[in-house]
């Protein structure tokens, strides 16, 4: 666990690791937090609070990066930035996953230097989950996954053929979703429409058989939930998810505004309440545990900047469950049967 | 089972904590409360509470690592040394049978064995008795106290579910003369101790405190000037932190009090503390791993703890690792017997991280020292710390 990074610094950090400890996982193995960061001020910090010390480590990281910092200048001028020991102790086999809150571009970079990068990507993708009208999976999950929302902004056909696999490999192993439905966002469900990389990757995806492609789906789909995966590039990516997350906050405001505004009003939303804390629940991004960056032989989680503790335990389940169920080697294993045109190209 | 090797400021004749010539005769006394210390015991619902009840002795279980160090103290003296173990249990009188039978099948050798007298407090209308656990410990341990050799050392060992911290440090101040009489009573007073349980516990004080002092203060010389033995009567206070209390709440009872997690802490702060040799040590390790499936990161978590608490100095930790990594044949401190295959390979692995711990500064701090304290507030604690002992 990145303990250094995120907006509301280590304190969320260090409390969701105490909380992690002393909880019970019955039928799984109990999980093992490696905090790296500042380790007096983590001690510090834990010694405050009820914790399991069998299951907490700390790793000394003299340096941080800021959220505000530009990633690669940061990791040139600090080595031992927490997000960067981190990565490399992960990278070593010191912990199986790494979590981070902090700074999403120094993550993605400080895993690009450590990790290896898996056999047949050119890029990686960070993916997010959503909610969506729809059900799947054996364990009818109400979520959708969305890639990539930001690691990669220009992408090839190929990269769109990789994120779609990858799309379909963490789904099928953390979704338990056997057989997950995978599109393209486009900007109409003919095979020619979108920018050129688009459509050429609709027409390779059509000719893969180890994946069930559905063909294109428009923005207005990703609510509804038609497509289980959907593949895009990070900047496509990632200003529909920040849409997402504003609809929602939006949501929430009308509705305190329509609470304060008339009695009538309020008296409605009191009778409502259950189910739009269930709404709530159910898109808060805080429920969804961070975003899986794919594409690495390890497995990282990028959690929300803002996310508290109870976010960030969640991010670390989300990990615990990813290493747990082999999406790494699925993904591994699906990689290879993609045909490849594009040439490879370094970090 | 191998002899014990040398702990780190014991045994050897360039031995530092003892001056050359005469060394006077002290007896160890180690201490244990039984639920939560050295019985995982359930109190939390009616039903775990009806089953402790009831279970049979080789249905008990051990909280981790106890059984094996409560041995080992036992065995570890050194010439001219004894050793006491003593139970003081809230459990009632009636599961004397069973407890013991316990103990007896954990090899655990006592002297003195006390349980509560629930029965008789119930049935002589004594309520506030049956939860109260101040005014029936302390008068216990002073009682205990008084059967011994005033210039006996003490070792005590509780947990986070009751007073244990409190009663502990309140007994070592008693004896050291740092709690007059009158607060005593003030205590008794607040806790709700019943005014005969009172009185014959300020009796009980006074009686052992006079006679303590005189052979307290001749026994101290034998004592190293940093052991922590040297000044006080109760050296040590461990508390089992089975319910994961934060370790902050206990800073109040100052660095004699050691909260641990598990009992391989106890044991490698014992070492340092020059009660425990290095295989002694192990011995609690294997225990831990063989029987409670304890694994490398628990251990190396576990100690690394201690260093960040301060609790334990680099240099031991490194010394241990050493001595655990390099022995071989007849001098290795590796015990074949009981160890389940892998173990000795963890515990090697274990030994390797601890000899190179790599570089510390800035990660951990100097270790706690336990001179110029300021006195424990004991009515502050009593506010703070037991909250439903207020009246």
């Amino acid at each position: 666990m990145d303990a250094m990074g995120g907006d509301l610094g280590p304190e969320e950090v260090v409390k969701a690791a105490a909380a992690l400890s002393i909880e019970r996982r019955s039928g799984e193995r109990p999980l093992h937090l490696l905090l790296v960061g500042d380790a007096p001020r983590l001690s510090a910090l834990l010694y405050e609070i009820r914790h399991d010390a069998e299951r907490i480590a700390i790793h000394h990281a003299k340096d941080a990066v800021a959220m505000d910092e530009s990633p690669r200048v940061a990791l040139d001028a600090k080595p031992d930035a927490s997000i960067a020991v981190a990565a490399r102790l992960c990278a070593e086999g010191r912990a199986d996953a790494l979590v981070s809150a902090g700074n999403t571009g120094a993550s993605v970079l400080a895993c690009q230097r450590y990790f290896r990068r898996l056999e047949g990507v050119r890029r990686c993708a960070l993916a997010a989950v959503y909610p969506t009208e729809m059900r799947r999976g054996e364990k009818d999950d109400p979520f959708s996954l969305l890639l990539d929302v930001g690691a990669t902004l220009d992408v090839t056909a190929d990269d769109l053929c990789t994120f779609a696999v990858m799309g379909a490999g963490y789904a099928s192993r953390v979704s338990k979703n056997a057989r997950p439905k995978v599109a393209l966002l486009s900007n109409g469900a003919e095979a020619g429409k979108g920018p050129k990389e688009v459509a050429e990757a609709y027409a390779r995806l059509s000719q893969m058989s180890g994946i069930n492609f559905i063909g294109n789906v428009e923005g207005v789909d990703i609510p509804r939930g038609s497509a289980d995966v959907i593949v895009c590039s990070g900047f496509v990516g990632n200003v529909v998810l920040k849409m997402l997350e504003g609809v929602s906050e939006t949501v929430v405001r009308l509705a305190s505004y329509a609470y304060k505004e008339k009695l009538m009003w309020r008296a409605g939303l009191a009778m409502l309440s259950g189910g739009i804390g269930r709404l709530k629940e159910l898109t808060d991004w805080k429920q969804y545990g961070g975003a899986p960056l794919l594409g690495f032989d390890r497995v990282m989680i990028k959690a929300h900047g803002r996310s508290q503790s109870h976010a960030i335990q969640n991010a670390v389940k989300v990990a615990a469950k990813t290493v747990a169920t082999g999406m790494v080697q699925e993904i591994e294993r699906a990689l290879r049967e993609i045909p490849r045109v594009d040439p490879p190209v370094s970090a | 089972m191998s002899t014990p090797s040398t702990p780190p400021s014991a045994h050897s004749s360039s031995d530092p904590s003892f001056p050359s010539g005469d060394r006077p005769t002290v007896t160890y006394i180690y201490r244990w409360d039984l639920d939560k210390t050295y019985l995982q015991t359930d109190f939390d619902s009616v039903r775990a509470l009806l089953r402790t009840a009831i279970e049979r002795a080789i249905d008990k279980r051990n909280v981790p690592g106890a059984a094996t160090l409560l041995r080992e103290l036992r065995q570890s003296t050194r010439p001219g040394e004894t050793t006491r173990v003593c139970f003081v249990s809230g459990s009632p009188r009636q599961m004397r049978r069973v407890l013991t039978e316990k103990l007896r099948l954990d090899g655990i050798e006592f002297d003195e064995f006390i349980l509560k007298p629930n029965l008789r407090n119930l049935l002589t209308g004594r309520f506030r008795a049956l939860r109260e656990q101040v005014g029936y410990k302390l008068p216990a341990l002073l009682a205990g106290r008084a059967g011994v050799a005033h210039s006996a050392r003490e070792i005590c060992f509780g947990d986070d579910a009751e007073s244990d911290a409190f009663i502990y440090s309140l007994y070592g101040d008693l004896l050291r003369g740092r709690v007059p009489r009158t607060l005593l009573e003030e205590i008794l007073q607040r806790v709700g101790t019943y005014p005969d349980d009172a009185a014959r516990t300020v009796a009980l004080f006074e009686s052992v405190y006079s006679r303590t002092q005189d052979d307290a203060a001749k026994a101290s010389i034998a004592f190293a000037e940093d052991s922590p033995f040297r000044d006080e009567i109760v050296g040590r206070i461990f508390i089992h932190l089975d319910r994961r209390s934060p370790p902050r709440r206990f800073d109040r009872y100052g660095v004699r009090l050691v909260p641990i997690y598990n009992y391989f802490q106890a044991a490698l702060v014992l070492h340092e503390d020059g009660r425990l040799a290095a295989d002694a040590v192990v011995r609690v390790a294997v225990e831990m791993v063989d029987r409670h499936a304890y694994s490398l990161e628990s251990l190396r978590n576990s100690l690394q703890d201690l260093l960040r608490r301060g609790r334990l100095s680099v240099e031991t930790v490194r010394s241990l690792g050493a001595a655990i990594a390099e022995g071989q044949g007849e001098a290795d401190l590796l015990p074949a017997l009981g160890s389940l295959p892998g173990t000795r390979d963890l515990l090697r692995s274990l030994a390797r991280s601890l000899r190179d711990l790599g570089p510390t500064a800035g990660a951990v701090p100097p270790r706690l020292s336990g001179r110029d304290a300021p006195p424990i507030d004991y009515l502050k604690a009593l506010e703070e710390d037991l909250p439903r002992k207020r009246h």
